[in-house]
């Protein structure tokens, strides 16, 4: 009895180890595999309509956007993903320097800003996100706030919000300033910082407007959309939206984008630029950068009525390509300042 | 030892498991060849002082806090007979059932000037008074030691438990005060069931990447982390790696050192000892003491779970997917757990048959998966595949093997245990009458070790349950299990999603948990 038993259980197993190894052989329409480093609810929308409209299954493999450049590199052509998409330029464009990437048609992505896309087309920028200032309404210490650089001053002591330096959109923006600004400003800049917010830093940029808007804190550096999700929910909170580095001197508002590109390794290239174009166009721009209040990177596209809209200020005139070139020189910028 | 040297098989294997469970090192070794000589000095330079500094205190910490805990919670509920035993006995082990980035989450929510304790330490102190911050090493510290006290606990139980009340009473009788008994015949006797506990908790701590990821707290894991995704520099990763075992070997060769030179083995004149009865104000005593333990480890992440799941439930926003995230999540964990049983076995009965430089070389190679951080894992085996064994790629087989690998040493470290109270003269016994080394390893050995297969079986099953880093990376694609579903959830901070994927995580683990703790109560309640 016992030994049957025990052969059972190992049939059992040979039978299930045998099943996870056939798993990959299983879809039998290959769904589109998108590797994506975007929050899953902000994607999930487009491509619900995509599916529904093509007909193609499309499967979500979240993680963060860093690991899954680094899986995409070390698959190489074993790879499953037809697309990446990406919160942020600097990822797409090291990707697209790693060689990861197929260029996409200009007649499919010529609709969007050059700017906003790498010069070989190799990633396209989907939603662009501006780097704003929040203030608390309710105080006048930060009247004399006119730049991003004023935050370094030490009359904010203790009152400035912004995140832990590891935060991708905080890397972003610094990258932006270092570019316009030079290095040692910049430095002299998360110098003043630091010594204002002395360790206490945020996890979350949803939680520096929270804390702005409870009075904690009179002041924080956020991607614009947090303002206006904390608005939506609590229409009375004591914050407005402040643009930086306006005016004729200025160097304008940091922007960075979400965007998406075709793996050079697809099986099916042909569907993934199906994705891509209905991203591009018009209805599929205003779902994608709606869900999240960003800005569709697409001319003409109506945005979010309760966001500043385009024309009505200044961005940085600083290629989206460049965020990556720099990367590696803002992180060790980060890091010699000892950025919390 | 003469007579197991006619079989060749048992090093053959051996060498066979340690060869697996050396990828990733072979992957580190070979990227770390690669950095130049200024690179090192780079990496001496701008971190490794702190990262050394940050890892070793944060180990040292948390082994003392799991020290307290665990032997005073043990000692109490293997010693004392009081109401409600069972159920604390339930709750000193229902905590690992927790990840450890569910509880840092847990915590830093509940320490928000609107969280529960946050509002409570106001009302306490005044609107004005400072929250205590997390973000540093005593706020990782006792996350991890909440969510690893149990290891201890468990270790020492089951040797508090079994005992020869016989030298208890010797000394006694000597004139010895209770706590003299406790410190010099308890405490040696149960040594190194205690250490045994401790390596597992440190082994945890070096390579944990949830609570210090949260925590934003800098060891050597986080570090390597963002070596490797945010600048893109593997041979950076590979050399702070290479760095990381080093110092994890230096350490567990302490540690056997440590326990080298205590063996008792288990003999006839072993007892199940029988606790003596609490007096009422023990009572009160016990459970205040343990009941603060449970609550801060158990209690209050489950309520906070409970609550948001709630919420969501209300919200109709638990669909039919969750039951797939926890049936990838049974699935993975049940074929690697079996897989790493099967596969530590060798190595543990040849180290304890054969002692040579050559199975304790073995012995240390086979600890390392759990050395080395979940990502640097995923990696080594991901580019072993892909290069060795393209055909497999996509599948489930990838992340078992990543996963077998990483968990190894656990089922090895407590499969190793229980083969050390096994006296060579049973197995001597069954060779004299007869039986063949297989047969008598069918018949003889594994009956006898039984337990701590099982408890070794258990111990993987819950830790790949709980596994973030190395999943995120090798699952099949379309393949999300509860870890990865809570870590998509929470990035996002849609809390009343990730709560139910941690409760259901925590519901999926209790089978596992019933196991462990049917398997010491039948042998002491």
């Amino acid at each position: 009895m016992a030994r049957i038993a025990r052969r059972r259980g190992m049939l059992l197993l040979a039978l299930v180890l045998a099943l996870s190894m056939a798993l990959p052989a299983w879809a039998e329409e290959e769904p589109l595999v998108i590797y994506s480093g975007r929050s899953d609810k902000f994607v999930k929308p487009v491509v619900k309509v995509f599916t529904d409209e093509t007909g193609i299954q499309v499967v979500l493999y979240s993680a963060k956007s860093t690991a899954l450049l680094n899986k995409l590199k070390v698959e190489g052509p074993r790879t499953e993903a037809d697309l990446y998409i990406s919160n942020d330029a600097g990822n797409l464009q090291l990707g697209s320097d790693m060689g990861l990437f197929a260029p996409l048609p200009e007649e499919l992505v010529g609709v969007i800003d050059a700017k906003l896309r790498a010069p070989d087309n190799t990633w396209v920028g989907l939603s662009a996100r501006a780097r704003v200032l929040v203030v608390n309404t309710g105080q006048h210490r930060t009247d004399f706030v006119q730049s991003v650089f004023d935050l370094a001053d030490s009359q904010l002591e203790g009152r400035l919000g912004i995140t832990n330096s590891s935060n991708e959109s905080f890397i972003a923006g610094t990258t932006v300033y270092m570019l316009e600004a030079g290095m040692e400003r910049t430095r002299r800049w998360l110098e003043g910082m630091r010594d204002n917010v002395d360790g206490q830093v945020f996890n979350k940029h949803s939680k520096i407007v929270a804390a702005v808007a409870a009075g904690k804190k009179d002041i924080g550096l956020v991607n614009h959309y947090y303002i206006y999700r904390h608005l939506a929910k609590h229409p009375d909170a004591p914050i407005r939206i402040l643009l930086p580095d306006q005016g004729p001197e200025g160097m304008g508002v940091a922007w960075n984008v979400a965007g998406v590109a075709v793996s050079k390794y697809s099986k099916q290239p042909e569907r993934a630029r199906r994705l891509v174009a209905f991203l591009v166009s018009e209805r599929g721009q205003e779902i994608f950068a709606r869900v999240n209040r960003e800005y569709p990177t697409r001319k003409g596209v109506p945005t979010d009525p309760a966001i500043p809209p385009l024309d009505s200020y200044k961005v940085a005139d600083v290629p989206m390509s460049e965020l990556a070139r720099q990367r590696r020189a803002t992180i060790d910028l980060l890091e010699s300042v000892g950025m919390p | 030892m003469i007579l197991l040297r006619k079989d060749h098989l048992l090093p053959y294997a051996t060498a066979m498991v340690v060869l697996l469970a050396a990828i990733p090192l072979v992957y580190v070794l070979h990227a770390s060849l690669q950095l130049s000589w200024p690179e090192w000095r780079g990496l001496w330079h701008s971190r490794l002082p702190v990262l050394l500094w940050n890892t070793f205190s944060l180990v040292v910490l948390v082994v003392l806090i799991c020290l307290v805990l665990g032997v005073s919670s043990a000692w109490l509920v293997a010693r004392r007979s009081f109401p409600g035993r069972r159920l604390a006995l339930w709750l000193m082990v229902l905590p690992l059932t927790i990840p450890t980035y569910v509880l840092a989450y847990v915590y830093t929510s509940l320490w928000e000037n609107t969280g529960w304790l946050g509002r409570l330490w106001l009302a306490l102190w005044g609107d004005g008074a400072a929250l205590p911050d997390l973000y540093n090493v005593f706020g990782v510290a006792l996350v991890l030691s909440l969510s690893g006290f149990s290891y201890v606990f468990l270790m020492s139980y089951a040797a508090m438990t079994h005992g020869n009340p016989h030298l208890e009473e010797a000394a006694r009788l000597h004139g010895a005060t209770p706590r003299e008994v406790f410190r010099r015949i308890t405490l040696p006797l149960v040594r190194p069931a205690v250490v045994a506990g401790l390596a597992v908790v440190a082994l945890h701590v070096l390579s944990d990447f949830g609570a210090v990821s949260m925590l934003r707290y800098q060891t050597f894991t986080l570090s390597i982390y963002l070596q490797m995704t945010g600048r893109f520099d593997y041979n950076g990763a590979a050399g702070l790696s290479l760095v990381l075992v080093l110092l994890a070997l230096t350490f567990l060769v302490l540690e056997r050192f440590f326990r080298s030179r205590q063996r008792y083995y288990f003999g006839s004149h072993m007892k199940r000892l029988t606790p003596r009865p609490a007096s009422r104000r023990e009572v009160w005593l016990i459970w205040g003491w343990l009941g603060l333990i449970g609550l801060l480890a158990f209690g209050l992440p489950l309520v906070w779970m409970l609550s948001w799941t709630w919420d969501a439930w209300q919200a109709r926003a638990i669909g039919m997917e969750f039951w797939g995230y926890l049936g990838n999540s049974l699935l993975v964990a049940s074929v690697a757990a079996t897989t790493a049983v099967f596969l530590a076995l060798p190595i543990g009965y040849y180290y304890n048959r054969v002692r040579s430089w050559l199975s304790a070389v073995y012995l240390q190679l086979s600890s390392i998966g759990f050395v080395l951080p979940g990502p640097v894992v995923a990696l080594g085996a991901l580019v072993f595949i892909l290069s060795q064994l393209p055909l497999l790629y996509g599948g489930l087989l990838a992340l078992v093997l990543a996963l077998v690998v990483r968990f190894l040493p656990l089922a090895v470290q407590s499969q190793e245990a229980a083969l050390q109270q096994l006296t060579p003269s049973v197995e001597s016994a069954g060779r004299l009458l007869g039986a063949g080394p297989l047969e008598n390893l069918w018949r003889v050995v594994l009956p006898l070790i039984r337990g701590g297969m099982i408890s070794a079986w258990v111990l993987v099953f819950i830790d790949v349950m709980k596994e973030l880093p190395a999943t995120l990376i090798l699952r099949p694609v379309g393949f999300d299990t509860l870890p990865v579903r809570i870590w998509i959830e929470a990035s996002e901070e849609m809390l009343e999603l990730a709560a139910p994927a941690a409760l259901l995580l925590l519901l999926g683990s209790l089978p596992a948990v019933w196991i462990m703790v049917r398997g010491e109560t039948a042998r002491s309640l």
